[in-house]
């Protein structure tokens, strides 16, 4: 029963990182039609920016939360408005292969800029955690859920009380209506992959506090994010909360399975997933597109 | 060989018939309880307001839509639930309102790919596809127009190319989904022509339509739908003449013209 | 307007003379390497580099031609196509170091396993429409890499596991050249197929299912069946060139067999080369495979990238491929083969005219 409590808690721990992951891959579909597979690569990119923040400046990691975010949105706009617009009509096999160069270029660089060694984030609490007789809530996942969490809100905030979410949500119902009001669509777009982005970018310094990274770490990142988005279906951010957490949880059960279950993580995941797609397309909690 | 026997409406099976048909999109009845038979031979036109359901109802016929209720017999048997392609194997063909050409393929192919497919009486092999499809471009006029891409068509003439198609795959009975949408009256005049051609070959029509004039002019029958429901069926100006319909439909203009 | 038509055609010409050429060289200069050819003095104009390269580029002939059957000409853009080289390559691989089958016994099964998996898998995931089925079968593709590699049985990994799988040596003279004219021989049949689909009833319906799915299936096209079979035709041909691979790369793991990259690349062959056509994906092949090997520095004739050192190389030729391919993708929608092909003329005005068609 402990352990079945445990359980659960480390999977929604965990969970907490695959919800940062997933939103703002989610919200770069969802609204842009864009699967974004450079998405991992925008993810380590935050891993890394974060482990030179607390490395040169001692910066406490959390604290290189809203650093990470900034940058990244900064640089997913840029992306987004000078390379990833241009060929946004063209069919979707275009968007894959674009932001699969997108991947290598930026996977290459983080190569050549820092090497292939392993990096890691290890402030001074890592490692500890509450203990409630044998259950132990360690404090960085904790911190990373709470952050997860804050970060989904503030997107869905962001996403529905601003007139910029507005124009956003406009855009994902109808392009060119949207147009037709006034929206300058370049601009919502770039800001939408740039927020999408700055999700990355927290999800990556998360990220750089639980595991060492290094540039290739972000692949695993990006089809896990498609996991959690399919899981909780594509559309509302609170739709991929539930579809990180649930996946969470999945991969907790999955590794405490006798045997080698750690190693079939990934096939798990994409298990479920094209489960899911081909009997509940819309998720857990998603609206048929 | 003697002359056949005209046709009388005797009780023989209808070749299509429509029993208390249903179609629900989430909690509204796109087509709710609709009943009707159609004979072989005849041209029956479907008419009623925007949103009446009409293109849902040949949806269900073609088997793009699942009937909620209801059933659907072809020469007496069942085909609701029959996947689309079967349908089409059995005979019944449609065009789309909204046309859809295969963009990457000529007149000619476009044609050819009907007869390629279609009915049990179509399914030709590549060359007698084309052979086929030189004659039923000549049908609809399109002869001359046969190695153009489909993009260097006006619009009628992809309406025409639309018909083609269908008409290539040798349907016993063909669906027509407002085929006059759009046209001006010469073009209407024109493909009313073909309307008539088409059936002069011996397949029922059953045409959805706006235009009046065609309703009147060419169909022997005509049903009036209105939220899903059959409002009125018969004769096309008795039909027109009736008061619900008018009120429905048609409005105080119109009645006011058809009125002696 | 018409000499300029004229001068095109004579450039159209030249570029299929120039092919023919280089085609009849690559197919007939392996020969040299044969006893007979070196007794009689001939000059060794391949070596066993030369052969590794050339096959190489035919096994991506054999992926992207099939590949192109389902993406390209029946409009569904799998992304995990890979698992079929995988499987092929395992099958073969399995029954000839475990089962001692002789190689020209096994080889058959591959693509027989491949379209068999690709045929239970495709029905439920041919339903998907766009990104959903790319996404799926991307899904699938790495699943199955997974599952292969790590699935155990009473504790021993059943296909090798981790550290592979080795075969043994197949013993026949000319292993090269025997090897690169059996690859040839999947790429022939590769392209050959193709060329019969695409005058085929089933290629006529294909293409109907891509251009307008609902209008297919309403003139009679048995949407599903002729989905699965394109989806199985491209198993079938990828699962050959993985059977190939196999006994001629001797060692089989997850890395060499389901390589992930694998899948863009015969996307992108495809693509570059002209979806939809006969010889396009083959083009395509032939210039990714040879530009990317040209950067990786494998190809003896190699230009040094300036300001990069030796340990770099590679990476900076990610990074200069990754541009090119995102190039590419914004510039080049239609393919090297459409302007080979006479539709479109490489000018800057069709460069632009594209670039519109597909931005915001």
């Amino acid at each position: 029963m402990v352990d079945f409590v445990q359980l659960v808690i480390l999977g929604l721990l965990a969970g907490g990182v695959y919800v940062a992951v997933g939103v703002g891959f989610g919200l770069v579909w969802g609204v842009l039609n864009i699967v974004n597979l450079a998405h991992g690569a925008l993810v380590v990119v935050g891993g890394y920016l974060t482990w030179q923040l607390f490395t040169t400046l001692h910066l406490d990691p959390f604290l290189t939360l809203p650093v990470d975010a900034v940058a990244l949105f900064v640089f997913g706009y840029a992306l987004q408005r000078g390379v990833i617009n241009r060929i946004i009509r063209a069919p979707l096999l275009f968007t894959f292969l674009l932001t699969f160069g997108l991947n290598l270029i930026v996977v290459n660089l983080l190569l050549l800029i820092f090497g292939s060694d392993f990096r890691s984030v290890t402030p001074s609490y890592s490692g500890q955690g509450f203990e409630f007789g044998s259950i132990v809530i360690p404090y960085v996942p904790l911190i990373s859920l709470g952050v997860a969490i804050a970060l989904s809100a503030s997107l869905a905030f962001v996403l529905n009380r601003t007139r910029t979410g507005l124009a956003i949500n406009a855009i994902a119902s109808d392009r060119d209506a949207a147009q037709l009001v006034g929206i300058d669509l370049r601009h919502a777009y770039a800001v939408t992959y740039g927020l999408g982005a700055a999700c990355a970018g927290v999800a990556g310094g998360l990220i750089a506090l639980i595991q060492a990274i290094t540039p290739t770490a972000g692949e695993p990142y990006t089809l896990q994010a498609f996991v959690v988005v399919i899981l909780g279906g594509l559309g509302r951010v609170s739709a991929t909360v539930v579809g990180g957490l649930a996946f969470g949880l999945v991969e907790a059960f999955g590794q405490s399975i006798p045997g080698s279950g750690s190693v079939f993580a990934n096939a798990i995941a994409f298990g479920l997933m094209v489960l899911v797609l081909v009997t509940r397309p819309q998720g857990l909690m998603g609206r048929l597109r | 060989m003697s002359e056949p026997d005209p046709p009388t409406r005797v009780r023989s099976t209808p070749q299509l018939e429509l029993r208390g048909v249903t179609k629900r999109f989430g909690g509204v009845a796109a087509v709710d309880g609709v009943t009707f038979e159609i004979d072989e031979g005849d041209i029956v036109g479907i008419i009623g307001p925007n949103g009446a359901g009409k293109t849902t109802l040949l949806n269900c016929i073609s088997g793009l839509q699942r009937l909620d209720g209801g059933d659907i017999r072809w020469h007496g048997a069942s085909i609701s639930g029959m996947p689309p392609h079967r349908i089409a194997r059995l005979g019944i063909g449609r065009t789309f309102q909204i046309v859809r050409p295969f963009g990457s393929m000529t007149v000619r192919e476009n044609a050819a790919v009907g007869a390629l497919f279609g009915s049990a009486d179509a399914r030709r092999g590549p060359k007698q596809a084309f052979a086929i499809a030189d004659e039923v471009l000549e049908l609809v006029g399109l002869a001359a127009k046969a190695g153009l891409p489909v993009s260097a068509l006006t619009i009628p003439d992809r309406k025409r190319l639309e018909v083609a198609r269908a008409v290539a795959t040798k349907p016993h009975l063909l669906l027509l989904d407002e085929v006059m949408a759009g046209l001006n009256n010469v073009e209407i005049d024109e493909a009313l022509e073909m309307v008539r051609a088409v059936h002069a070959t011996g397949v029922t029509v059953l045409l959805i339509e706006h235009v009046m004039r065609v309703i009147i002019g060419i169909c022997r029958h005509a049903i009036v739908l209105d939220f899903g429901q059959v409002l009125a069926q018969g004769e096309p100006d008795v039909v027109l003449r009736d008061e619900r319909v008018i009120q429905a439909y048609l409005g105080e203009r119109y009645a006011k013209r058809l009125k002696p | 307007m018409i000499a300029r038509a004229d001068t095109h055609r004579r450039w159209r010409r030249i570029f299929l003379i120039l092919g023919v050429i280089v085609g009849a060289y690559a197919l007939l200069a392996p020969l040299t390497s044969l006893d007979i050819a070196q007794s009689a003095g001939v000059p060794l104009l391949a070596d066993r580099l030369w052969f590794r390269i050339a096959t190489f580029i035919a096994m991506f002939v054999v992926m992207a031609t099939a590949w192109n059957i389902i993406g390209g000409i029946t409009g569904y853009a799998a992304f995990g196509n890979v698992a079929f080289f995988g499987i092929g390559a395992y099958t073969t691989g399995m029954l000839i170091s475990k089962a001692r089958w002789p190689f020209l016994a096994a080889l058959p099964v591959a693509p027989v396993m491949s379209t068999a998996f690709a045929t239970v898998v495709g029905l439920p995931l041919l339903r998907l429409r766009g990104h959903y089925f790319a996404v799926a079968s991307l899904g699938v593709g790495v699943a199955v890499g997974e599952l292969v590699q790590n699935v155990e049985y009473r504790g021993q990994p059943i296909f090798g596991g981790a550290s592979g799988l080795f075969l043994p040596i197949y013993a026949v003279d000319n292993r090269g050249l025997f090897f690169f004219y059996l690859m040839v021989l999947a790429a022939a049949i590769s392209i050959a197929v193709t060329w019969w689909v695409l005058r085929s009833r089933l290629g006529y319906g294909l293409i109907a299912i891509r251009e307008n799915e609902e209008a297919a299936a309403v003139i009679g096209v048995n949407t599903t069946a002729y989905k699965v079979a394109a989806f199985a035709l491209a198993a079938a041909l990828t699962g050959l060139a993985g059977g190939i691979f196999s006994q001629w790369n001797v060692f089989i793991n997850q890395d060499n067999t389901f390589p992930i990259e694998y899948n863009v690349q015969m996307i992108l062959m495809a693509l570059l080369g002209g979806t939809g056509t006969v010889f396009g994906p083959a083009a395509g092949a032939v210039l990714l495979q040879l530009l990317i090997q040209f950067l990786g520095g494998s190809l003896p004739i190699s230009a040094d990238i300036p300001f990069v050192s030796e340990s770099a190389r590679p990476i900076v030729a990610q990074v200069i491929l990754g541009v090119l391919l995102v190039v590419v993708v914004i510039f080049v929608p239609r393919g090297v083969i459409d302007f080979f092909g006479g539709r479109t003329r490489l000018s800057l005005a069709y460069l632009r005219r594209s670039l519109r068609e597909t931005s915001l």
